[in-house]
């Protein structure tokens, strides 16, 4: 079969790179691949001071969770001869993109079945059984698996194949309707990387409703036109009821795992400050951004050259930005939750406060869960382009600017904005293909009736 | 429907214009080609003179402090290693001795530096990397070693943090006259500076053994200068072939450091003479990849050259430019166009004579193909590896410099230069950061900055974009005009098939990929290529052009068929619109890539390759169409690809400026060689990007509509 041809080929090649030429483009090192949250370096760094019974926090050099510190942590300092150092934690690193990739292939095929349920309801079961119909599983599967963005975040030793695992982990179990899995997911993505935890509006959309779909309307419209067949009436008035229950499961669950997981933390910085330290240096490293060394995002170098009395006004501006769009996009795709998820997503990756190309391997993959929804996206060629053409500019500006002197950060700079720019085209064109095809699927339903 | 609604809506005037210039694309590519190349030949006439940018240089504003008893000693010192030179075979070590001797005897610190010169390897990406500490450390043979010689003249009111480095090439075995004379100036020089009090940074003199290469021994010096060095076995090798050297106690036994490096001047003094009334200083400054030092630095030697010691000041120039017939005819008409201009209003500065010009133009040519070689032009390369700026002098006595009374002429005049300019350097209060580095000479005290050079660059590139959304959006029309038939025979419009919507263009792009994936293939080769033994240059280039081809019928068998279009769906007849506007994006990446690594080679580059990829379009619908205007154009994309093939390109630049005389199929792979073990960036564009583009081309040409 030729996903899984792929799939084992895909692995192969990142166990190749991983063992190969281990410091052939010094990957780990690189600004755009590991951030000061995701650094495998940083981690080791701060395991090491926790053997040495200091503060893993101490010294600016760790900013991560402590639940990564115990779990990773005894993985980087085991050495196997004539094999590159931290072999185990790439290992992991592989294992983690495969299984997110195997998450996305479920989801996928458990967003195809719901599709073919609701659209069988609207007589338009003939556009799923299509055979040009893609399954978008697998598709996504292999563009999470063979996005160079995410072999390279694999290889390049950071800890993001784990965050994005988290991430779909927490998008499976809502969609499975699991609402312990879920919560478990949405808990540790969340107190990882904080800013999974907007994820939550989706989350509880997909638990209450089910799956994506076509506006809950329109099932309405076809209700009141058929409103002589009393079965079809129970079949479709169904799925638009919202089930308070699983949500209300998932509170209690998250509020489970979000006090155990704050006492296990507790429990492991008691002696260096305690949990509030903890969070302090974690989420108060990541909200009041205070490492300035360049990355891919455009905060940076706003708050390189800001006034310091302005400095908190625009923190609050930009991440109240990232809130203010939750709202009015919940309201405008709340029938398509796992599709909201990959806006968040991608509105957090842009506004974040040290973002990575893994970021963008994790919603580009979620995109493509989406091949039949968005066929008739504008632009398409030239966002990859513009992809393209940034992701190979970036390293070759920040060489110039680093290496040889020619350049400055302005130049860096500037393919950062290019790059942010073409990410909001890319979320702004794919919202309005959706919205685009749900108004196609009402016109078919009122030619079809 | 958004497709119906959006013809209502009046778009946005930048969409107007956007739409307008698509859909006069050939027009716009035409314009836009013909003044990027006028441009381009207008570059010498928009050449601004030099200035100082950095106050803080004053170049010239100190008397200088040189005397004649420092050159007299100087001349002695010169007399001294000449005699040496001249005595039958030596050990090697009478003169590193002589000159550490003497640089002791002026009161510098001395030590010696024992190294061994690393081969070149072939590293196609080591452009990204930082340079690479670890090298393979093996038993070497005392005779295999290199003696650089340092000397630091400790500047006394510092505290070490900054330095200033003179370097004069030397072969420790045989030493020539003009080796002897560039140490008789740094020896005045260094004798001067270890006496005054002024002196803000050290001055570090390196005596280079130049016996296996200028380049080498500097490169190894600034890369144990630049690395902790923990006593390793080879160091325990040198201080067993140092026994002999070592002359007493003022030689130090420790590598010696300064402080940063500021600056660094490469003087050399050339063997022969010639016929002029004064001598001649020529400036050497492109690094690898076409780098330059900040043009400061070139302003304060060119200041100080001309206004202080009547130097003659050249830059280089290709010489077949300077009597061609058509440069002539062109400059006549700036000339011509200048001298209306000025009638019409006398403010205008516009118009340089024809001698000028065409000087211009043949050291704008090249300083262009300096740069695109991406190969440093002397050991100055060296220095900018670590962002030091650096030049090599390189001094042509006039014919009478080698007589006994006007040696010591030559020698004050020398030294003072390089006091002058290592006192302007000595004046800076940060690293040199006010000028240009970014720019091309075309002439010593002429550049054309990087705004304006851009403007060439961009205008020929500008098509490409254009041309590739025109194409994308002829494919898209014609596509859709298909697909409403489609429509209205399946009476169904939601058929979600990715065939036939905007995602068409995902065959084309792998295409395109699977090609550029081939062209890495092509530039790993020739590290298996070399590994062959006893394999002429020939030989090895007609084994790389296999493997090459070879390669490409593999990666197509393997990864899917880019040549056949047979498993590609529908409208088949418009598939190369999308193929040729994927390959322009692609070339247009990979162009505006290489314009920030290296602008000559990109703008060689563009030259060759917009084109190629403009014209290129299917024979067979050129045939078909049986028009003499169709019959040209197939004519010339023929032409255009023979001459875009890289060695048939090289061949001809190389015949069209040294004559097709004494060419050798072999010379192609010499001169890629020298690419490739310089970690040109040049050579990962041609492999990498210039020769997919190439092979997409000629695909689109037999592409079968």
């Amino acid at each position: 079969m030729g996903l899984w041809k792929w799939t084992w080929a895909s692995i192969l090649l990142r166990l190749i790179l991983i063992y190969f030429p281990h410091n052939l483009l010094n990957l780990s090192s690189r600004p755009e691949l590991s951030t000061p949250l995701t650094s495998l370096r940083r981690l080791a760094e701060g395991y090491w001071l926790k053997q040495s019974s200091m503060s893993p926090y101490a010294g600016s050099m760790y900013h991560g969770s402590p639940i990564l510190l115990s779990l990773l942590g005894p993985l980087t300092v085991i050495r196997i001869e004539g094999l590159p150092p931290q072999i185990l934690c790439s290992l992991v690193f592989v294992i983690a993109d495969f299984a997110t990739a195997m998450l996305i292939r479920a989801i996928g095929r458990n967003l195809k079945v719901a599709c073919s349920r609701k659209f069988n309801s609207l007589n338009l079961g003939k556009v799923v059984d299509n055979p040009d119909f893609l399954p978008a599983g697998d598709i996504a599967a292999l563009v999470y698996l063979w996005n160079p963005f995410t072999i390279f975040t694999c290889v390049g030793s950071s800890t993001s194949p784990i965050e994005n695992f988290l991430i779909l982990l927490t998008l499976y179990g809502a969609c499975k309707r699991l609402p312990p899995l879920a919560a478990f997911g949405w808990v540790i993505s969340s107190h990882v990387a904080l800013y999974p935890a907007i994820l939550i509006i989706p989350v509880i959309f997909l638990l209450g409703y089910g799956p994506d779909s076509p506006p809950r309307k329109l099932f309405l419209e076809k209700n009141l036109t058929k409103t002589g067949d009393d079965i079809l009436l129970k079949q479709s008035a169904k799925p638009t009821y919202f089930s308070w229950k699983s949500v209300v499961l998932f509170v209690l669950w998250a509020s489970i795992f979000a006090s155990c997981v704050l006492f296990l933390c507790g429990l492991y910085v008691k002696e260096y400050g305690g949990i509030h330290e903890m969070i302090q240096r974690t989420y108060g490293f990541m909200l009041t951004v205070e490492d300035l060394s360049p990355n891919i995002g455009v905060l940076w170098y706003f708050f390189a050259e800001v006034f310091d009395f302005f400095r908190y006004f625009f923190l609050i501006v930009f991440h109240v930005n990232i809130l203010f769009m939750l709202l009015p996009l919940a309201i405008r795709l709340n029938h398509r939750p796992c599709f909201l998820a990959f806006v968040y997503i991608a509105i957090s990756s842009i506004l974040k406060s040290y973002p990575s190309v893994g970021d963008s391997a994790l919603y580009l993959g979620l995109l493509s869960l989406f091949v039949n929804e968005l066929a008739d996206m504008q632009f398409s060629f030239f966002l990859f382009s513009g992809y393209v053409g940034v992701s190979l500019l970036s390293p070759v500006m920040h060489n110039l600017w680093i290496w040889r002197g020619t350049g400055n950060a302005n130049f860096y700079f500037a393919t950062a904005m290019a790059y942010a720019c073409f990410q909001i085209v890319l979320v702004v064109e794919s919202v309005n293909a959706i919205l685009n095809h749900d108004r196609k699927i009402r016109k078919l339903c009122t030619t079809t009736t | 429907m958004a497709e119906t609604i959006a013809p209502e809506v009046k778009p946005r005037p930048i969409i107007r214009i956007g739409l307008f210039i698509i859909s006069h694309s050939t027009l716009v590519s035409i314009v836009c080609c013909i003044a990027g190349v006028l441009a381009l030949l207008l570059l010498p006439v928009l050449a601004k003179s030099t200035y100082f940018s950095e106050n803080a240089l004053m170049p010239g504003s100190a008397m200088s402090m040189l005397s004649g008893k420092n050159v007299v000693e100087a001349d002695r010192f010169v007399k001294e290693l000449s005699s040496l030179g001249l005595k039958a075979p030596s050990t090697g070590l009478e003169i590193p001795k002589l000159i550490a001797k003497g640089m002791a005897d002026l009161g510098g610190e001395v030590s010696y530096h024992n190294f061994h010169p690393q081969s070149k390897k072939f590293h196609p990406l080591h452009f990204f990397s930082s340079p690479d500490p670890d090298m393979v450390k093996a038993n070497y043979s005392c005779s295999s070693y290199g003696v650089n010689i340092i000397g630091i003249a400790r500047a006394p009111r510092s505290d070490g943090k900054e330095a200033i480095v003179l370097v004069t090439p030397y072969n420790s075995s045989d030493i020539s006259l003009g080796e002897a004379m560039s140490l008789g100036i740094a020896y005045s020089v260094f004798s001067l500076f270890t006496q005054v009090s002024w002196l803000a940074k050290d001055i570090i003199w390196v005596a280079a053994d130049s016996r296996h290469g200028e380049y080498a021994s500097i490169v190894s010096w600034l890369r144990d200068y630049h690395s902790p060095s923990f006593g390793g076995l080879e160091k325990l090798n040198a201080k067993a072939c140092r026994e002999g050297l070592v002359t007493g106690s003022e030689v130090s036994d420790s590598f010696l450091r300064g402080g940063t490096i500021a600056a660094a001047l490469v003087i050399k003094v050339a063997d022969k003479s010639e016929v002029f009334d004064k001598d001649a200083l020529s400036i050497y400054a492109e690094a690898s990849n076409g780098q330059m030092p900040n043009l400061d630095l070139i302003n304060v030697i060119n200041y100080l050259a001309v206004h202080g010691q009547g130097f003659r000041v050249k830059v280089e120039k290709l010489p077949s430019l300077l009597d061609s017939k058509w440069l002539k005819v062109l400059g006549t008409a700036i000339e011509s166009l200048g001298k209306i201009a000025r009638n019409l209003n006398p403010q205008w500065k516009f118009g340089i004579p024809v001698a000028d010009y065409v000087e211009g133009t043949a050291t704008l040519a090249s300083s262009l193909y300096n740069q695109a070689l991406g190969v440093p032009t002397g050991p100055h390369g060296a220095f900018r590896d670590y962002q030091i700026d650096a030049v090599t002098l390189d001094i042509l006595p006039k014919i009478s410099s080698y007589h006994k009374a006007r040696r010591n002429e030559f020698l004050l005049h020398g030294a003072r230069l390089v006091e002058g300019v290592a006192r302007s350097v000595n004046n800076l209060l940060e690293k040199f950061h006010q000028s240009f580095f970014l720019y091309l000479l075309t002439s010593p005290n002429k550049f054309v900055s990087v705004g304006v050079y851009m403007i060439a660059f961009l205008l020929l590139i500008a098509p490409l974009p254009v041309v590739a959304a025109s194409l994308y959006s002829d494919a898209h029309k014609c596509n859709s005009g298909i697909k409403n038939e489609d429509v209205t025979s399946a009476d169904f419009v939601d058929g979600p098939t990715i065939n036939s919507k905007s995602w068409r263009w995902l065959y084309a792009a792998k295409t395109v990929f699977v090609i550029h994936l081939w062209g890495f293939i092509v530039t790993v080769l020739p590290f298996f290529v070399c590994q062959i033994p006893n394999c002429s240059s020939t030989t090895s280039l007609l084994i790389w052009i296999a493997s090459s081809g070879f390669s490409l019928i593999l990666v197509h068998l393997l990864l899917g068929s880019p040549f056949v279009t047979a498993s590609i769906p529908q409208s088949a007849g418009k598939e190369w619109l999308l193929l040729k506007s994927v390959t322009i994006t692609a070339a247009f990446i990979g162009l505006c890539l290489m314009s920030v690594i290296n602008f000559a080679t990109a703008e060689i580059g563009a030259l060759l390759t917009v084109p190629m990829c403009l014209m290129a379009r299917p024979l067979k619908r050129d045939f078909n169409v049986r028009s003499t205007k169709a019959y040209a154009r197939g004519a010339l994309n023929l032409v255009l690809l023979h001459i875009g093939f890289p060695m048939a390109a090289f061949f001809l630049i190389k015949g069209a400026f040294e004559g097709f005389d004494n060419i050798s199929v072999g010379d192609f792979w010499y001169w890629v060689e020298s690419l490739w073990v310089w970690n040109s960036a040049t050579y990962i564009y041609i492999c990498m990007a210039y020769i997919p583009c190439w092979v997409l081309c000629i695909h689109i040409l037999l592409h079968p509509c």
